[in-house]
């Protein structure tokens, strides 16, 4: 009998399936989400399996968002890596309830209006996305390799400060990562300090 | 300035909301010429304190004054998740030089999920000024640029150019009184104090010896100086052993620094904290680390520090999680007091009763008893290292999986209950597994009766894995966040702990002989063994209920029947004779095939509702078919104890799942008591309930915040930032009611 229930009790143990629970963190799989783009249309992380996709967190009332928006330096980067053939998905955690909420079509043109090209602009107002992936600052940046694989997670830029002229002597941190990935190297800097505004997470979330 | 203009043009016909953000940021690109620059939310003035004037070797300060507007905040060095610390660029003639800012004390400021520190209300930042040997001037002409950012819902950068003119001749004290007020709250280095630290999974291990006298037992706050290290916002366990306090700090999981050495701040409420600097003994985790050691944001009701009541009563408990290697041995000890407890479980105390009257026997020899001991022994501990490995080497695949997740699983339940029903018919003499077992499998058991024993200790490891007994649920918590060998070393310490009283006394010689008697009463007791084993099965079967409803409850249950039915048909009754007549055999065969026939269609039928369910309609069905009908108790989220703190609300958190039998006792005994219920609601606190029966991914990491890694867990969160007070897992309502009144005197 021992030997009966024991090997019962062992393969039940085995057996038991198990549900993957979200979590990111640089080397291990990033968090699968849906979220609705600023025209209604659902785009999922899994769409784009097989490419490098960049994930930038972003709110258009944050300084350090227009820091990088109004130089250029965020529509420039989205330029590189969408030419490098990365998919960009541009996301906005702030909760609706917050000063500086935007709705989907104001923060579509606004988007239009900086000559930003992300792939898609996602609204994740209840903040599902922004809490399975630890997003912290506006801007924060995630970098998901075809693997699906987190590859990068941290700052935009090595020069944490609100003040445009310091872009010049920066090193942008996601355009070195995404060609150091894309070139088959190991990331160097594969998690950095976010720094910027703190996300307005809706409290319903 | 035109830029700004143009700006203004642009966004002139946006909201009005837009226009008044930029009005905002406007008077920050004023370039002031004075000593004081105002915006809306600041008022920043450069002051200097020389009160013998300014001279080679005599006390010269300079410090910005920040005056923030309601609500406003700018950062501390660290400013945390997010945020940028205040910067001072100096212009000073040569012969002046300046020191490091003397941060004051900084402040936790919560925002949501997110964790800053920083400062609100008013500060002074001061640095020291060396003036060199030879200098002379009349007067000494200081110029500041200032950056900080200030911060509510939206954050604001903002600088301002200072000049000032100190005299040096005379004293400049006018605001002695200010710097006096921050050199208050400077953090303190204390000289007798010596802290050390090693990284320990995904965690900091920070150990302080010689912290003042005054300081001991109470809650301390824990400010990294250094940042992208610590996860701001998760909660710091901590513990005192005499004058020693012990911290286990998360580290974030998207941690981007590994210093070799760091320095911290702990506050316990005081105007000025205490600096302590600390190496950190590696090697820090590389690649992917343990999934749920460290949730990426903790949940939003975390703040600092769970700490242990004072009270007397809580003290004596393994509340303090072991923090540091020397609190191995203290883990260790509670492992084998744990194992020795689950004996008394009601689902073990029958298979191990039985196993030790069998040492009774007169026929057996001392030595055969001493084997049986060390193989029972033998089996008992690689039973509950091999789970235990089982359950590490899931977790490093990123399961979010505590002890006790078994039973999360309804398959595992049934399973469960289908091995006790078997068991406690077995006992009651419904048939003997003699007969049912292959002739020579029963001949191999009777030629190795060594494997045997082992066997039956690894049949008492199954049926008492689940049951998180006192003492274990910290030594289990502390023990999955350990290196792997000295987890295991745990595991192992607790299965010896449970086989020791058996090989005990199959071991020491005269204790087998006090036993009672062989006899005629033991068929007796054997059936009595029955009685607990099927309660086990009621209680598995309400957990069932839990998890998958009624019809998955009735379908165990039809199932059980069927079993019992093939058992009766299969099985000899206890007492029968073997060599039957042929045709007794002949209708017993038929009788077997039938058997297995009705249990094939039952298990056929009953599988469908067996499964598991998709997890995303988990919670939806426990919530609405969990027993909590107590409408004081609301179901726990994170945010619902972020948003009560921030109304001012004390929070109590029942961690619990259906299936922890020591749950469900505290929850009918003191957290029913009406007294106890009395308390929280004349302190308004507000009771939430986290349901673990089911696998929870949000739970799991509340748990491993606090570092837990099962339930019972029973967290106590008063209003606003401070830390939450863990309870005993045995809880009784005198020690809850204490909690709330030390909450209460300490708010």
């Amino acid at each position: 009998m021992n030997r009966l229930v024991s090997t019962l009790v062992f393969s039940a143990v085995i057996s038991s399936a198990a549900l993957c629970a979200a979590q990111a963190t640089v080397g291990q799989t990033a968090p699968a989400f849906s979220a609705t783009d600023t025209t209604g249309k659902s785009v999922s992380l899994a769409d784009f399996k097989g490419k490098y996709v960049v994930l930038e967190w972003t709110n258009p009332g944050c300084p350090f968002v227009q820091k990088h928006y109004d130089s250029g330096n965020m529509p420039a980067t989205q330029k590189d890596a969408v030419a490098k053939g990365a998919v960009w998905l541009a996301l906005n955690t702030t909760a609706k309830d917050a000063g500086d909420y935007m709705a989907p079509a104001a923060l579509q043109t606004w988007m239009q209006s900086k000559n930003g090209v992300p792939t898609a602009t996602l609204m994740d107002a209840d903040g599902k996305v922004g809490r399975a992936y630890g997003a912290r600052t506006t801007p924060h940046m995630y970098i998901v390799d075809p693997q699906g694989k987190l590859v990068y997670a941290g700052a935009i830029d090595s020069k944490p400060t609100a003040n445009p002229a310091d872009i010049k002597t920066a090193t942008n941190h996601v355009t070195a990562a995404l060609g150091e990935a894309m070139g088959g190297k190991p990331v160097t800097r594969a998690t950095t300090q976010a720094y910027g505004c703190s996300i307005k997470y809706s409290n319903a979330g | 300035m035109t830029h700004a203009l143009i700006g203004f043009a642009e966004r002139a016909a946006r909201p009005l909301r837009n226009v008044v953000v930029l009005l905002l940021v406007l008077p920050s690109l004023a370039v002031a010429q004075t000593s004081i620059v105002t915006t809306p939310h600041v008022r920043a003035e450069l002051l200097a304190h020389a009160p013998q004037g300014v001279g080679a070797g005599k006390p010269v300060w300079l410090g910005l004054s920040l005056r923030h507007a309601p609500h406003w905040h700018t950062y501390w060095k660290n400013p945390g998740d997010s945020g940028l610390p205040t910067t001072l660029v100096w212009k000073l003639p040569e012969g002046i030089s300046t020191g490091e800012i003397q941060w004051p004390t900084p402040k936790q400021l919560k925002l949501g999920p997110l964790m800053n520190y920083g400062y609100e209300d008013t500060l002074l930042l001061t640095v020291p000024v060396t003036v060199a040997a030879g200098f002379s001037a009349p007067t000494v002409a200081v110029k500041l640029r200032a950056e900080w950012l200030v911060c509510k819902d939206v954050c604001i950068p903002e600088s301002g150019e200072f000049t000032l003119a100190v005299p040096t001749a005379a004293a400049t004290a006018a605001h002695a009184d200010l710097f006096s007020a921050a050199d208050a709250r400077v953090p303190k280095l204390l000289a007798q104090a010596t802290a050390k630290s090693r990284v320990d999974g995904q965690a900091l291990l920070v150990e302080v010896d010689g912290l003042q006298a005054e300081l001991t037992g109470k809650t301390l706050a824990f400010f990294p100086e250094t940042g992208g290290v610590i996860e701001p916002a998760a909660p710091v366990v901590q513990s005192w052993q005499g004058s020693r306090w012990s911290a286990r700090v998360p580290l974030s999981a998207q941690r981007s620094e590994s210093p070799s050495a760091m320095a911290a701040v702990l506050v316990d409420g005081a105007a000025a904290g205490i600096q302590v600097r600390f190496d950190i003994a590696g090697p820090w985790p590389t690649g992917a680390p343990v999934a749920g050691a460290a949730p990426a944001i903790a949940p939003a009701s975390a703040t600092t520090a769970p700490a242990v009541p004072a009270s007397s009563d809580t003290t004596a408990s393994p509340s303090s999680s072991s923090a540091s290697s020397s609190s191995l041995w203290l883990t260790l000890a509670l492992a084998l007091a744990g194992g020795v407890l689950l004996n008394l479980m009601p689902c073990v105390f029958p298979v191990l009763s039985l196993k030790l009257l069998s040492l009774a026997q007169p026929d057996k020899r001392r030595a055969d008893r001493i084997g049986a001991g060390f193989a029972y022994t033998a089996g008992v501990v690689a039973s509950f290292v091999a789970l235990a490995g089982l359950l590490m080497a899931l977790r490093a695949g990123g399961e979010q999986l505590g002890w006790g997740f078994q039973l999360q699983s309804p398959t595992f339940v049934a399973a469960l209950a289908l091995l006790f029903t078997l068991i406690g018919l077995n006992l009651a003499g419904l048939f003997e597994l003699r007969l049912v077992l292959p002739g020579n499998l029963a001949a191999a058991r009777a030629r190795h009766p060594l494997v045997d024993h082992a066997l039956t200790g690894a049949l008492a490891v199954a049926v008492a894995s689940p049951c998180t007994g006192p003492f274990m649920g910290v030594a289990l918590g502390s023990a999955l966040t350990l290196p792997v060998p000295q987890a295991l070393a745990v595991f192992g310490v607790l299965g010896f702990g449970m086989a020791l009283p058996y090989l005990l006394i199959a071991a020491l010689p005269g204790m087998a002989r006090r036993l009672p008697r062989p006899g005629a009463w033991m068929l007796r007791f054997k059936a009595a063994m029955a009685f607990p084993m099927f309660a086990t099965v009621i209680w598995l079967l309400w957990v069932l209920g839990q998890q998958i409803g009624n019809d998955g409850a009735t379908a165990l249950l039809a199932l059980l029947l069927a079993t019992a039915f093939v058992g009766w048909a299969v099985g000899e009754p206890a007492g029968g004779t073997v060599g039957a007549a042929d045709s007794a055999g002949r209708s017993r065969k038929l009788g077997m095939v039938l058997a297995a026939a009705v249990w094939m269609a039952t298990a056929a039928w009953a599988w469908p509702a067996l499964r598991e369910p998709a997890s995303g309609n988990a919670a939806t069905a426990t919530a609405t078919s969990a027993p909590t009908t107590d409408v004081r108790w609301l179901p726990w989220s994170p945010d619902a104890v972020a948003v009560a703190r921030a109304q001012g609300r004390p929070v109590f958190v029942d961690f619990t799942a259906a299936w922890c039998v020591s749950c469900q006792f505290n929850k009918r005994g003191a957290l029913a008591d009406p007294s106890v219920l009395a308390d929280f609601s004349a302190q308004n606190v507000l009771l939430l309930r986290a349901d673990w029966t089911r696998r929870d991914a949000a739970i799991t990491a509340a748990l491993a915040s606090l570092g837990r890694s099962g339930v019972p867990v029973y967290a106590l969160y008063p209003p606003r930032a401070g830390s939450p007070v863990l309870l005993p897992e045995f809880l009784r309502a005198e020690t809850v009611r204490q909690a709330i009144a030390a909450m209460q005197t300490g708010a």
